[in-house]
């Protein structure tokens, strides 16, 4: 076995610089220099390890839990000044938007991907009741329509979709709602609820 | 082979004092294990094509025996401890008889350690499929086989020392410690990880509860992966690669830092599994910081490995060895750089729970455990059979298409991976989420489901043509046992006193840091600044005190101990169990008695815990997590943060690594009976587009309500809080929740539904999760004592 002839100090030494020769059935072992590049790595590593534990102890670097609360604090305050702009959800505005064509179309985008698994494509009521007939489980205003979508009723099964979909999309679906009111779709769940005109 | 040319330690002697004697090695079980790895990498690769293709087509699920949930557990099994674990045994027998000059001393153990662990794999491959699972990742099987594990690991531990104890070698090589540092660990992380309470036959609860399950199970998981697809691969790349290349290995001193290193940092690092989780912040500070220590000794090994083959480039070129393990190098590289960065907390909040996560383990898998794998049997089978490869072109032919093939099975699932991932976090301007519908997610990755299956399918077809390579090569040889002449001192050299190299130097140095850096975490935060300076001064000092002190005359502490297998074995033992202890201990005593976390936990119904059985032998957790992390993104999508109350008495916990499907963890109350019912049965009916399996049995087969008593008896021996009272009236509980919830479902439409059905039961947990129950139920169903 002959080791490399070129003479940098990156070459191969001659076998290792021990008093006996590193040789395992047949395998000799060099003893070549730790590569610099990987001592930095191998140092720096150990350096951020421990200012990231100090960081962590003397709390100078938040928790993911704290950075969350702060978070969620900051997001607060933009939905409340969001919500001041918009002015307040009443019947009005929402059956205005529920005779705006292009919000009912976008309604009805979202009212397939997220409430047609339950209340049928055509809103004619599966799982959850039909929305096309006069009755109603939890009011027909506008407004309650908005609230039964946003905040949900989970003893009666109606999921809380607001954190979910966001208010934008609640009121684009009541809109979409709005506009089947009393449409009265073929082969639809029989009526559940209170009748209201 | 002829030994005797390299024999060293033999300089001072007499002609005289020498004997020489002849060794035929073992090799009949080398010769098995390549055949048992071959067979059973095919088997557990297969079983992979198949779970891939049942998460891009659903219809490939066949219940009840075989659904994802069942046979996701049983593809990891069977290429983790079948395939690679074959693999290492061959490798372990066939480099420790050759490097320490000894034939096995008993043939019987090996044929018990052979046959033993086949039977083990037989008896996985049987139970994961009926849903018998203990529902922790990588360790599912049942408490028996769990036994049996234990005890031909013993086996195999016997064999293993006893033939260093024979050995005629004095020094023990780099490949033989990491050899050491696998057998003592696994057993180490294979006990604890299984300690279970057993009910039945065939049914266990885990000891630990929720946060402490968790941190345990990612303990041995993530050292699974260290000590079963690192550690012993790497001694055998220390092995194969420099007879494969011929060429002297590259630093003796890097393998001494890279090995200490790596053993040391990587038991620290499991919590790296639960970032951004429940889990107390100290312990996911720990796993990150230790996680990018583990870059540089992980990159030792490959650069060792790497730097070998200098000069014997030109072979690369022409030699299929060679090429599979330069590649399966480089996917080490690869693999060991993308574990630290994805160990960030940033980086891992987009990439967990996603399939950026299946990306790193098959880069590890299939290109570093596979491709080495690969090359150990091409040089070895020849030499096994006394006959040239029967084909190297085919050799290289499965080189390319496997390479290609997880080239194209990465890249789809880093591209699924982080498309999800961004698409679970993407809010519109007033923050609302903007795909709210999961299917949505997971509808966007489908073509990439599609490549990833394509990419394991070539890789899955070059094994096939290694088999038929390697086949056909034995087939035309004959068994050949491989034979060496070695020359024995009879007068054995006075050796230096065991105590001389247990309180050596470095030993002193390396443990007075250590409890500098204890006393550090324990005491208050200024002293503790303090005491890191002197930590830093001490190793500094220290390490060049050391270095001076050296006496080029006489051996270096560090040849002393490899000539001495049980002290080197005790400083491994040490090494591997102070990350262990120093995470494991505080977490299992202290959290417990956090009289808050106490207050807010409430023990499942009988019937929920029932439900949660099927959940977890269906493996749910496969696809499902139950820990939301603090983002708004996700709270957003799922609810509030997990805490740790909510999963304190789930034994196992559930907390889930990817997420298939949605977060499970508030659930409860989500959505009505009804929709679960229909969505068990069929989930496309509620929720086009998924690609959940169907569960049509669980409507016909039902709970025996018999057991549930026995069941929480014992869940209450290990610290449940249930009261007799409750115990007594789990049937009549059991019995009213599920009439009420069949109620539930026939007002709602569904026709027939037994009370006592397992869908009934299943529907009673989902419910609950996320959901404390009243205190108080009436007088026969009191929770609360």
């Amino acid at each position: 076995m002959t080791t490399d002839s070129h003479g940098s100090s990156r070459g191969p030494e001659p076998v290792a610089a021990d008093h006996d020769a590193h040789a395992y059935d047949g395998i000799i072992e060099h003893d070549n220099k730790l590569p610099l590049w990987w001592q930095l790595t191998l140092y720096g590593a150990i350096v951020f390890a421990m200012v990231y534990w100090f960081g962590r102890r003397l709390d100078a670097i938040e928790t993911p839990l704290q950075a969350y609360t702060r978070e969620v604090a900051v997001q607060r305050a933009a939905d409340a000044e969001e919500a001041r702009k918009r002015g307040t959800i009443d019947d009005a505005m929402l059956a205005t938007l529920g005779k705006d064509p292009a919000t009912i179309a976008q309604g009805k985008a979202v009212f397939t991907a997220t409430c047609a698994p339950c209340h049928r494509a055509d809103a004619g009521g599966n799982i959850g009741p039909n929305l096309t007939d006069p009755y109603w489980l939890h009011g027909s205003k506008p407004v309650d329509i908005f609230h039964t979508v946003h905040d949900g009723v989970p003893a009666k099964g109606m999921p809380t979709w607001g954190p979910q979909l966001g208010e934008d999309r609640v009121e684009t679906v009541v809109a979409y709602v709005l506009s089947i009111r009393d449409a009265n779709v073929a082969g639809g769940k029989a009526p559940q609820g209170a009748l209201e005109e | 082979m002829t030994a005797a040319a390299d024999f060293p330690g033999s300089l001072a002697a007499a002609p005289g004092d020498f004997e020489t004697r002849r060794i035929v090695y073992n090799d009949s079980i080398s010769r098995w294990f390549v055949g048992a790895s071959v067979v059973w990498g095919l088997v557990g690769m297969l079983v992979g094509a198949l779970v891939a293709l049942q998460l891009a087509w659903w219809h490939a699920n066949l219940p009840p025996y075989f659904t994802y949930g069942r046979l996701r557990p049983l593809h990891t099994n069977a290429v983790i401890f079948a395939f690679v674990g074959n693999m290492m045994f061959a490798g372990i027998y066939y480099s420790t008889q050759r490097l320490v000059k000894a034939r096995l001393p008993s043939d019987l153990l090996a044929k018990i350690h052979f046959w033993g662990w086949q039977a083990i794999i037989v008896s996985a491959a049987i139970t994961l499929p009926l849903g018998i699972t203990q529902g922790k990742e990588y360790a599912e099987l049942e408490w028996p086989i769990d036994l049996a594990i234990t005890a031909i690991w013993i086996v195999f531990a016997v064999q293993f020392f006893w033939t260093l104890a024979r050995r005629t070698e004095k020094h023990l090589y780099v490949a033989i410690w990491f050899y050491i540092a696998t057998i003592l660990t696994v057993a180490v992380l294979h006990v604890v990880n299984s300690l279970a309470i057993p009910v039945f036959g065939f049914k266990s609860y885990s000891l630990f509860g929720g946060a402490k399950d968790a941190l345990v199970q990612w303990w041995y998981g993530h050292n699974a992966v260290a000590f079963v697809l690192t550690t012993p691969i790497l001694g055998i790349m220390y092995y194969f690669l420099p007879k494969a290349a011929d060429r002297p290995v590259y630093s003796y001193r890097l393998s001494v830092v890279h090995f200490w290193s790596l053993i040391f940092v990587y038991i620290w690092a499991g919590p790296h599994h639960l970032l951004n989780t429940a889990l107390p912040d100290w312990a996911q500070t720990l796993g990150t910081a230790f996680s990018v220590m583990l870059w540089a000794p992980s990159w030792g090994g490959m650069l060792n490995g790497l730097l070998t083959l200098k000069g014997a480039w030109g072979k690369v070129r022409t030699d299929p060895v060679l090429k599979f393990f330069v590649a399966a190098l480089t996917f080490y590289g690869m693999a060991t750089f993308e574990g630290p960065l994805l160990s960030f907390k940033s980086v891992n909040g987009l990439a967990h729970y996603t399939d950026w996560i299946i990306a790193h383990v098959h880069a590890g898998a299939l290109g570093w455990n596979g491709l080495m794998a690969a090359g150990m049997f091409y040089w070895m089978v020849p030499r096994l059979y006394g006959r040239d490869l029967w084909s190297k072109k085919l050799a290289d032919a499965h080189f390319w298409i496997g390479t290609f093939g997880i080239l194209l099975y990465v890249i789809s699932m880093w591209t699924s991976g982080i498309t999800q991932g961004l698409m679970w976090r993407a809010t519109d301007a007033h923050g609302a989420l903007e795909y709210p519908n999961f299917v949505e997610t997971l509808n966007a990755i489908r073509p990439m489901y599609w490549m990833r299956l394509i990419g394991g399918s070539m890789y899955l077809i070059g094994m096939f043509m290694m088999a038929y390579n390697l086949a056909r090569t034995a087939l035309a040889g004959k068994a050949v046992d491989g034979e060496a002449t070695v020359v024995v001192e009879r007068v054995v050299a006075r050796e230096t006193p065991w105590a001389e190299i247990l309180f050596g130097k470095p030993v002193i140095l390396v443990t007075t840091v250590t409890i500098l850096i204890a006393t550090m975490a324990v005491v208050n935060n200024e002293a503790s600044l303090v005491l890191s300076s002197i930590v830093i001064v001490v190793a500094v000092l220290g390490t060049t005190a050391l270095h001076l002190a050296v006496d080029r005359s006489r051996p270096r502490w560090h040849r002393l101990l490899e000539g001495r297998a049980l002290l080197f074995s005790s400083l491994t033992i040490i090494a591997v169990l102070a990350g262990g202890v120093a995470e494991l201990v505080p977490t299992l005593l202290v959290t417990p008695n956090d009289p808050q976390i106490l207050a807010e936990a409430r023990p499942y119904r009988a019937l929920e815990l029932e439900g949660r059985d099927i959940y977890v032998r269906e493996g749910c957790y496969n696809c499902h997590s139950q820990m939301i992390r603090p983002f708004a993104f996700e709270t957003k999508r799922y609810g509030d943060p997990s805490t740790l109350a909510e999963s304190i008495y789930d034994h196992p916990f559930q907390w889930g690594s990817k997420r298939t499907g949605p977060d499970l963890a508030r659930e409860g109350d989500k959505y009505p009976n009804v929709w679960h019912y229909r969505h068990l049965v069929d989930a496309r009916s509620v929720s086009p587009g998924s690609n959940m399996p169907p569960f049509p049995r669980l409507v016909t087969d039902t709970v025996n309500l018999a057991r549930t008593a026995t069941k929480m008896h014992a869940l209450q021996s290990i610290g449940v809080p249930y009261d007799d009272r409750q115990i007594a009236a789990a049937r009549s509980d059991a019995e009213a929740q599920g009439a009420e919830i069949a109620k539930n479902l026939r007002d709602d439409g569904v026709a027939e539904v037994d009370a006592q059905s397992e869908i009934v039961a299943l529907i009673a947990y989902l419910q609950r999760l996320g959901k404390h129950p009243p205190p108080a139920r009436g007088p026969d169903v009191a929770l609360t004592p």
